[in-house]
């Protein structure tokens, strides 16, 4: 956010033929632009707000936001790895089920075949880069639709969770020192959520401020002037497939280190949650262009509601139809900002 | 008692057209009687397609009256333009691939129906058979898929369609482009056919001998103007291609060439028999440190696609590049890159510039490696990119208030400004321009000149290819001309003129 942010606010009229029309575009974008950019942060601030009102002694306290930060730290880890492929306008549908594949395989390892936990982590995560690098090759290389590729392999790599776990959930044999990832306290925050944090920034690095992730904005503007300068898209389009499944990876081991068990499927809720999240962020900061720092927003205001929503005990039902009717808001009106462009 | 004569089937008076910096049609003019077949030549850029798109109802004259049959008529959308009885068969086939050669003939002219609702396709097909039949084309089976036919055949259909609205003028635009000499001479069949038959046809094209084998009558613009309208008898092929080029014109004044001519250094890129079948057929030359070669064809000649094969965009071409004597294998523009070839390509929007970027990053990305704070490090430095954009916006004059704007707020002109500055800092060896001055106005023209120039100069060698041989002639020591795929000439020096470089693209070699 810290170059790009600049950009939507000094839209000018086209050099030269600078008619009224133009002027009047240009009113409009920077009009729409304010709403689109700032309405998030603003829906964000009132929701906490309400939430507060209605519930003084519950929402707004210490070991509530604890409770919220925990809680969207795995979405957050998706999150911010699924930006990646979408930057370079690449689908990753399999995430969910790379979720629940890790966290099986690490978890049956250690339970049942009697390995040590940090290889059976290890394992997990070469899980992940396995199927990122196979759905990226098949995507990239050859030319397949993500959409596709990546449901199909979704399927895959559920017939491969229930290979290590026959469909049935695990509870015995997890290491102390494993749950200790998923549990464990560093200055008074769980665990992940320093993980998390860690990983958004390194993304967040990784899109905002490296080379690779300028090529990646690139590749999601215009693919073949990118290429045609030099720029190895495939190469670069199959790491953001390999960055959403590791990040995929580390979840399914954080939940599973968790629970300290292993439950079938886990991993296909965070699906939706994850999309929302991203394309609530694309909403906010840079409006139209997938970004981590909005990203993070995004989780942490689906996480809010989420909680909230439970806070006020509404029945399961409403709190989906919330949920839904907020990301497509929150999709239409990052569409706005971009059609303004 | 006298009767009055028939007025003239389309008349064209006055008819101009502005775009933003050029005068596409100025006061244009022209006739065709009913049954008559109009040769319209011109090179590119000369104001054919927008007379055509205006006679579409594609677009709209400033200023100017057409008449049809004497009245006068307003062609706002293209369905005026089919009631009044005017169809088009344009360059890129408009037929919908997966449906029949039938449902495309009849299509959106309300197919024959049963029971109101359901497609009479035996109807159908007796009926655009006979339609085939009349154009003398009956070896085209009305229930074959348009997808399945040669391309020949797909505009047969598209004349067909608009025989099918009961037409009574036909405009072809370069209908005989990529068909063989056997689908020329059915196609030319076809037309005079219909002429006989009393439609008026408008058939555009940059073969000269077609003219002379089929026309009536020839109007030849340039500039906008129609310079010339007159019985094509009344002509030869060398008074044409003087009107044509407007050769009775001063040319502009070649620039010095002489520094450059006597710095030809040693030979950087070597091509030897490049060759992808159906597109390029064994093209060889080479570029020397220090020179500005040109490559002359029309569109449609190959020349984007053998410099698009070199720098390995497309597929992977026979035959062998060198570079400095040496072999290289280049699969991707990244490689050739590597190898110290770039390509600044033709078409800006879909391949030049990331829109969205801003002029800033679009400048920078090529180059983008030279932005380390330290050798190992890939954390670009915003700062000195910001430096090094500012320089190149002010070198070549790129009006933007701010270089942090997405260069679609550019105006055309500057986004193919801001394509060639992301290239000029890359330290390669071989520059590719293609079209560079396509939609830059005058002054922004002469940059681009002095920008190769200055490249030649500091020992690089520059590729230009032009469809604006002036250009060529001016700024080029040596030119290659492409024609259907092929080199079908080469000129040095003082042979580049403007009239030989003509005569190369539209005669053939062997006339």
């Amino acid at each position: 956010m810290t170059e790009g942010a600049s950009r939507a606010s000094d839209l000018e009229p086209r050099d030269g033929a600078a008619g009224a029309a133009d002027r009047r575009r240009a009113h409009m974008d920077r009009l729409s632009s304010i709403v689109a950019r700032y309405g998030l942060l603003l829906a964000f601030g009132a929701m906490i707000l309400a939430f507060s009102l209605a519930k003084p002694d519950a929402f707004p306290t210490t070991a509530n936001a604890k409770s919220i930060l925990t809680a969207a730290a795995p979405a957050l880890i998706v999150a911010a790895g699924l930006t990646v492929p979408l930057v370079m306008q690449d689908f990753d549908l399999s995430f969910g089920a790379m979720i629940g594949l890790a966290g099986g395989a690490a978890v049956v390892l250690q339970s049942q075949d009697d390995w040590a936990w940090g290889l059976a982590l290890l394992v997990a995560l070469g899980l992940g880069l396995a199927a990122g690098a196979t759905s990226g090759f098949l995507v990239a290389y050859l030319g397949g639709s993500s959409f596709i590729i990546t449901l199909a392999m979704g399927t895959v790599l559920v017939g491969l969770e229930y290979v290590f776990t026959d469909q049935t959930t695990i509870f015995a044999g997890v290491s102390q020192g494993y749950i200790d990832i998923g549990q464990g306290e560093f200055l008074g925050l769980n665990n992940q959520v320093w993980i998390a944090a860690g990983i958004a920034i390194v993304l967040w690095v990784l899109l905002d401020q490296s080379e690779l992730g300028r090529y990646m904005y690139a590749i999601g503007g215009n693919p073949e002037a990118a290429r045609l300068s030099g720029v190895r898209i495939r190469r670069i389009r199959l790491t953001g497939f390999v960055i959403v499944a590791l990040c995929a990876a580390i979840v399914g081991i954080l939940l599973t280190a968790q629970g300290a068990s292993s439950v079938p499927n886990t991993g296909t809720a965070y699906l939706l949650p994850a999309f929302a999240a991203v394309f609530l962020g694309s909403a906010v900061f840079r409006p139209g262009e997938f970004n981590i720092p909005g990203t993070v927003v995004g989780v942490l205001f689906l996480g809010v509601i989420q909680t909230g929503l439970t806070m006020l005990q509404l029945e399961t039902f409403v709190i989906n139809l919330v949920q839904g009717a907020i990301l497509i808001i929150a999709v239409l009106v990052s569409q706005l900002g971009q059609r303004a462009r | 008692m006298t009767t009055s004569p028939r007025p003239p089937l389309l008349v064209v008076k006055g008819l101009v057209k502005r775009y933003p910096g050029v005068l596409a049609l100025d006061h244009a003019a022209a006739v065709i009687e009913a049954g008559q077949v109009l040769g319209l030549v011109g090179k590119n850029g000369a104001g054919k397609s927008t007379l055509i798109k205006i006679l579409a109802g594609a677009t709209h004259p400033d200023e100017g009256e057409i008449l049809v049959g004497g009245e006068p008529a307003h062609i706002h959308t293209p369905h005026r333009a089919t009631e009044l009885g005017l169809s088009f068969v344009h360059q890129e086939l408009a037929d919908v691939p997966n449906l029949t050669v039938a449902e495309n003939v009849e299509l959106g002219l309300g197919y024959p129906k049963r029971f109101g609702i359901l497609l009479d396709r035996r109807r159908l097909r007796a009926k655009v058979r006979e339609v085939l039949e009349r154009l003398g084309a009956e070896d085209i089976d009305p229930r074959a898929l348009v997808s399945t036919l040669s391309v020949a055949h797909q505009r047969m259909v598209m004349i067909a369609r608009g025989m099918a609205a009961n037409a009574r003028l036909l405009v072809l635009d370069e209908p005989s482009a990529s068909l063989s000499n056997e689908e020329i001479d059915q196609l030319h069949r076809v037309v005079r056919g219909l002429a006989e038959t009393g439609v008026a046809v408008i058939y555009v094209t940059h073969r000269l001998e077609e003219i002379f084998q089929m026309t009536d009558v020839v109007s030849v613009m340039r500039d906008g103007k129609m310079v010339l309208s007159c019985p094509t008898d009344d002509l030869n092929k060398a008074s044409l291609v003087a009107h044509i080029t407007g050769s009775a014109e001063v040319a502009p004044e070649k620039r010095d060439r002489a520094v450059l001519s006597s710095e030809r250094g040693e030979e950087l890129l070597r091509v030897e028999g490049v060759t992808l079948p159906g597109v390029v057929e064994d093209v060889s030359f080479n570029v020397r440190a220090g020179e500005l070669l040109g490559i002359a064809g029309l569109v449609g000649s190959g020349r984007t696609e053998l410099v698009r094969l070199i720098v390995g965009a497309d597929r992977r071409p026979h035959g062998r590049i060198l570079m400095r004597g040496q072999e290289v294998r280049i699969h991707s523009p990244s490689d050739s890159r590597r190898h110290g070839i770039v390509l600044l390509p033709e078409d800006r929007r879909s391949q030049g510039a990331v829109m969205d970027f801003s002029v800033r990053k679009n400048i920078t990305l090529p180059v983008l490696r030279s932005f380390r704070p330290a050798r190992p490090l890939p954390l670009p430095q915003v700062r000195r990119e910001r430096a090094m954009a500012q320089e190149m916006v002010s070198e070549l004059g790129i009006t933007t208030r701010n270089i942090e704007n997405p260069v679609r707020y550019l105006s055309g002109g500057n986004q193919q400004k801001v394509v060639l500055a992301k290239w000029l800092r890359s330290g390669a060896d071989v520059f590719i321009f293609d079209e560079p001055t396509h939609g830059i106005d005058v002054e922004g023209k002469d940059e681009v000149y002095r920008l190769m120039e200055e490249l030649a100069l500091a020992g690089r060698a520059v590729i230009f290819i032009s469809s604006e041989f002036t250009e060529l002639v001016g700024a080029c020591n040596r030119v290659v001309v492409m024609r259907e795929g092929r080199l079908v000439g080469e000129l040095d020096g003082e042979e580049v003129t403007d009239q030989a470089l003509v005569e190369r693209c539209y005669v053939d070699a062997a006339a």
